[in-house]
């Protein structure tokens, strides 16, 4: 990227006349977000600060635990999903969009990563994963994670297996909650599948009965796509260590590829039993008086 | 506010509250907390206004300066109609020539016309819902709903206001029933905490901005400075319209001023300050405030709430 | 007393002279905020004195658009320009009212292809029975939030925000064809918002950094088209900073509970066939 006279900051190559860019991006982050970053870190001679995404309640719940904020961390990448959807005949699942999804938002989590090891977090807590559509086009779209930074005071490292710092969807409430059962989470853990329902048979069958009968081809169809999201994810689980996923949903989007192309994508935080004894608080029951 | 004490509730409203069976817009859980609190819905009360509603007329027609031809050259020019004590603030072009394109007054002022315009119909959409509920014998008005409309044919607009009378049975009847946006709980809680709703209160601010050149230049995104030269008095491209900034505070300071007045000694509960704007021309721009909120009064001092104990619903 | 008791004594109240001599203390106060709000911050010793509001538009010359790709530079200058004035007519507005302290405060932004507006509207609060004598804080944040936070040991300071705007880059009808078919990240693009992002958040922290602030807590980032008539998408990051008094965080040792009710209001049906009420 060139630095054009006068502008501060970096521009982008004129379309133009600069070739399309089949590459990848460089490793390590760019240096304005090393920058920002810095900015937040405790360094003899500055103080640091922290920045979170937490709403109060979830910052002081986090801080209960045990956890202190570090920095608002993100990731995005903008993908391009080329395949074009055809009619095909039969239900099957679209594996090139099925990686092409993955490796999205794997891009935009790795990224969101990066940002959390390079201040020195031990996890990120309240992962959002949010996909943009803006002007870019119908085939193309923007995949972002965002979360908070967080790093144990008490100077224990929470990193996950694969030494990076685990990621969690939980919200600050259920991130204490979770902690209060004595488990802790390893990571974000996602399954996807792209599922193509069939055009024609679709059509026959719909005008070939006119009962209330169940359509045994879709529902089985169905049934595949979101076995195969959520295998993907509890494999995910496995490779980290995982004794359970907790908080687990099951999402399903066409994007923009029509009603008949879905995305069954399947999303949950991985735990594990932490060490030592923990009696789990017996909750107190009340009944509120006001409405 | 208007008054329509002596004015007859038209007809159909008349037939209406006659009939036995009341009517009430309050949601089930608020018609309960009513009951609650010892109020008795006794009826469904409203009033209508249909004001004229005209941004032609409300700024002065072809005398001033907007589309008259001879408005903008030089010689006199009228910022409509004054009152005393209303608010006006003039610019006058610092650049040293005249054109056909080029501004050399400015002014902000008030848009009295609009402003008793609505103060009227606002009035009277309330003092004849409130009539209905003295007629029924109310203690007062809970759930205050009121809105504003365009009405057909483009140049009026329906001024409405409804809400649920109820009585307090065992309390004296007070000379002109309370009013209040609140009910429910909320209501319940504002009793408890030692305020009593006297009225509903609000008010509507106008003031339109003619900008001037440097103002119509800096709107329509001109680099001021590099057009005239730096001696020209320029401003640069990017930095605060003041113009338009001085507008913007006068709206909300002549709306607070305004409902202030009414008050007394009382305190404004619940307000809501909302803005609108119209672009009536390049460069000419009107802005409205609207300050809503219940008036209320302290009957008694109440002891501060122990402090709440923070919990984690596990749900 | 009964709730039915209170409320026949503020009708009663009413029906006495209606018209009050205005004491020197209550001079008309408006206050937004609801009974709870009012309540909660009653507890932890503060009061509600008025609604207050802060307002600024800032040009942005027509080129800025046009011209060039990437970030605006001259629409981040201009909201940095119009949050900084609207920040300082807040702080002077509650000032002047005798608060010393905003809260609540509704950051609305607008940008169109000439300018940016930035309005702050808020509540200015102060110490019960104290007269302000310093002022402390502008802050989004409710007044909820603002007793639980103070009761830990943070308090707040001021706003933080930071902006960037980037025009939408449309791609070559070479780069498409090139790509047409592809599963792949389109790197310049991701490049320039994410950069954008970061900038946004970068100039955020900077504000936080010129007030001192320890931390900045709430974050919102919200991004989107900035207009409807600009191809231009905005990233506009705003949350309160806050900084932790006595050095020492103070732990809120919260309960868990379980609810054994729906959150429905229970009344007693024998009420309403009585037609009195109690």
């Amino acid at each position: 990227m060139t630095d054009r006279a006068g502008t501060s900051g970096t521009a982008l190559p004129d379309p133009l006349t600069t070739p399309p860019d089949q590459g990848h991006l460089p490793e390590g982050l760019p240096p304005d977000a090393s920058r920002r970053l810095a900015e937040l870190e405790d360094r003899p001679g500055h103080k640091g600060m922290f920045t979170s995404d937490l709403s109060v309640n979830e910052f002081l719940l986090i801080k209960e635990v045990g956890f202190h904020p570090l920095g608002f961390v993100m990731g995005s990448s903008i993908y391009h999903l080329g395949i074009q959807t055809r009619k095909w005949s039969q239900s099957q699942e679209l594996s090139k969009l099925t990686e092409a999804m993955y490796e999205a938002r794997q891009l935009a989590m790795d990224r969101m990563d990066a940002e959390a090891t390079e201040l020195g977090a031990d996890g990120v807590v309240g992962v959002r994963l949010d996909v943009n559509y803006y002007e870019f086009g119908s085939d193309t779209a923007e995949f972002i994670a965002v979360g908070t930074a967080v790093k144990a005071e008490d100077g224990r490292s929470y990193r996950n297996r694969q030494g990076k710092p685990f990621t969690s969807d939980l919200s600050g409430q259920d991130f204490w909650v979770l902690m209060q059962t004595g488990h802790v989470p390893l990571g974000l853990v996602m399954g996807t599948c792209v599922y193509h329902i069939a055009h024609r048979g679709l059509g026959q069958a719909l005008r070939a009965t006119g009962r209330n009968v169940e359509l045994p081809n879709f529902t089985q169809a169905l049934y595949e796509a979101r076995e195969l999201a959520m295998t993907r994810m509890q494999d995910e689980a496995t490779e980290l260590g995982a004794s359970g996923i907790v908080g687990v949903r099951l999402e399903e989007k066409s994007h923009m590829w029509g009603g008949h192309t879905i995305e069954f994508l399947s999303l949950g935080t991985a735990v594990v039993k932490s060490d030592g004894d923990f009696t789990i608080p017996q909750p107190k029951t009340i009944i509120s008086l006001d409405g | 506010m208007a008054s329509t004490a002596g004015e007859e509730l038209p007809e159909a409203a008349s037939r209406r509250l006659a009939e036995s069976a009341w009517t009430s817009g309050l949601s089930v859980a608020d018609f309960a907390s009513c009951l609650d609190m010892g109020m008795r819905p006794v009826g469904y009360v409203q009033g209508y206004a249909i004001m004229q509603w005209s941004w032609f007329l409300s700024t002065g027609g072809f005398g001033t300066p907007t589309g008259g031809i001879g408005g903008m050259l030089g010689g006199g020019w009228t910022a409509g109609p004054q009152r005393r004590g209303q608010y006006l603030e003039q610019w006058q072009c610092p650049h040293g020539f005249v054109s056909a394109e080029h501004r050399m007054y400015g002014a902000n002022y008030e848009l009295t016309w609009l402003e008793e315009s609505w103060a009227t119909g606002w009035g009277l959409a309330m003092a004849r819902m409130v009539d209905e509920a003295r007629g029924l014998g109310a203690t007062g008005i809970v759930g205050v709903l009121d809105s504003m409309r365009p009405f057909v044919g483009g140049m009026t607009v329906e001024f409405r206001a409804s809400g649920t009378a109820v009585v307090v049975d065992g309390a004296p009847t007070p000379a002109s029933p309370f009013s209040t946006y609140l009910s429910g709980q909320r209501l319940a809680k504002l009793i408890e905490a030692g305020f009593a709703p006297v009225s509903v209160a609000a008010t509507l601010s106008a003031v339109r901005m003619l900008g001037y050149c440097i103002t119509h230049y800096q709107l329509a995104g001109a680099n001021v400075g590099t057009w005239y030269g730096p001696s020209a008095g320029g401003v640069a491209g990017v930095g605060p319209v003041d113009q338009v900034n001085r507008a913007e505070a006068a709206a909300r300071r002549l709306a607070r001023e305004r409902v202030r007045a009414q008050l007394g000694a009382d305190i404004l509960h619940g307000a809501t300050l909302e803005r609108s704007e119209r672009e009536i021309g390049e460069g000419d721009l009107s802005i409205q405030c609207t300050l809503k909120g219940t008036r209320v009064r302290r009957f008694k001092d109440f002891d501060p709430l122990p402090d709440a104990a923070p919990v984690v619903r596990l749900t | 007393m009964t709730l039915g008791d209170e409320v026949r004594r503020a009708v009663s109240a009413l029906a006495e002279a209606p018209a009050q001599v205005s004491t020197g203390e209550a001079r008309g106060t408006t206050s937004d905020l609801t009974i709870d709000e009012m309540l909660l911050l009653h507890s932890a010793g503060w009061e509600p004195v008025d609604l207050v509001y802060g307002i600024s538009w800032w040009s942005i010359p027509w080129g800025a658009w046009q011209w060039t790709t990437g970030e605006v530079q001259e629409a981040s200058n201009a909201f940095a320009g119009a949050v900084d004035q609207a920040a300082t007519q807040l702080r002077e507005s509650c000032q002047h009212a005798g608060g010393s302290g905003v809260l609540g405060v509704e950051v609305g932004v607008r940008v169109s292809s000439h300018h940016v507006s930035i309005e702050l509207t808020g509540t200015a609060v102060r110490r019960i029975g104290g007269a302000a004598h310093r002022f402390e804080f502008i802050s989004d944040l409710s007044a909820r939030d603002f007793v639980l936070l103070t009761r830990t040991g943070w308090w707040p300071l001021g706003l933080a925000a930071g902006a960037s705007f980037v025009i939408a880059p449309r791609r070559s009808a070479r780069e498409w064809a090139a790509q047409q078919g592809q599963n792949v990240e389109l790197p310049n693009l991701t490049q320039a918002l994410y950069l954008a992002r970061e900038r946004a958040m970068e100039r955020m922290q900077r504000a936080g950094v010129t007030m001192k602030a320890d931390g900045i807590v709430a974050v919102k980032l919200r991004e989107g088209r900035a207009s409807s008539n600009v191809r231009v998408i905005q990233f506009v990051a705003i949350g309160t900073g806050v900084h932790l008094r006595e050095g020492e965080h103070r732990s809120v040792s919260p309960e868990m509970v379980v609810p054994l009710d729906d959150l429905v209001r229970q009344f007693d049906v024998k009420s309403l066939r009585a037609s009195g009420g109690e």
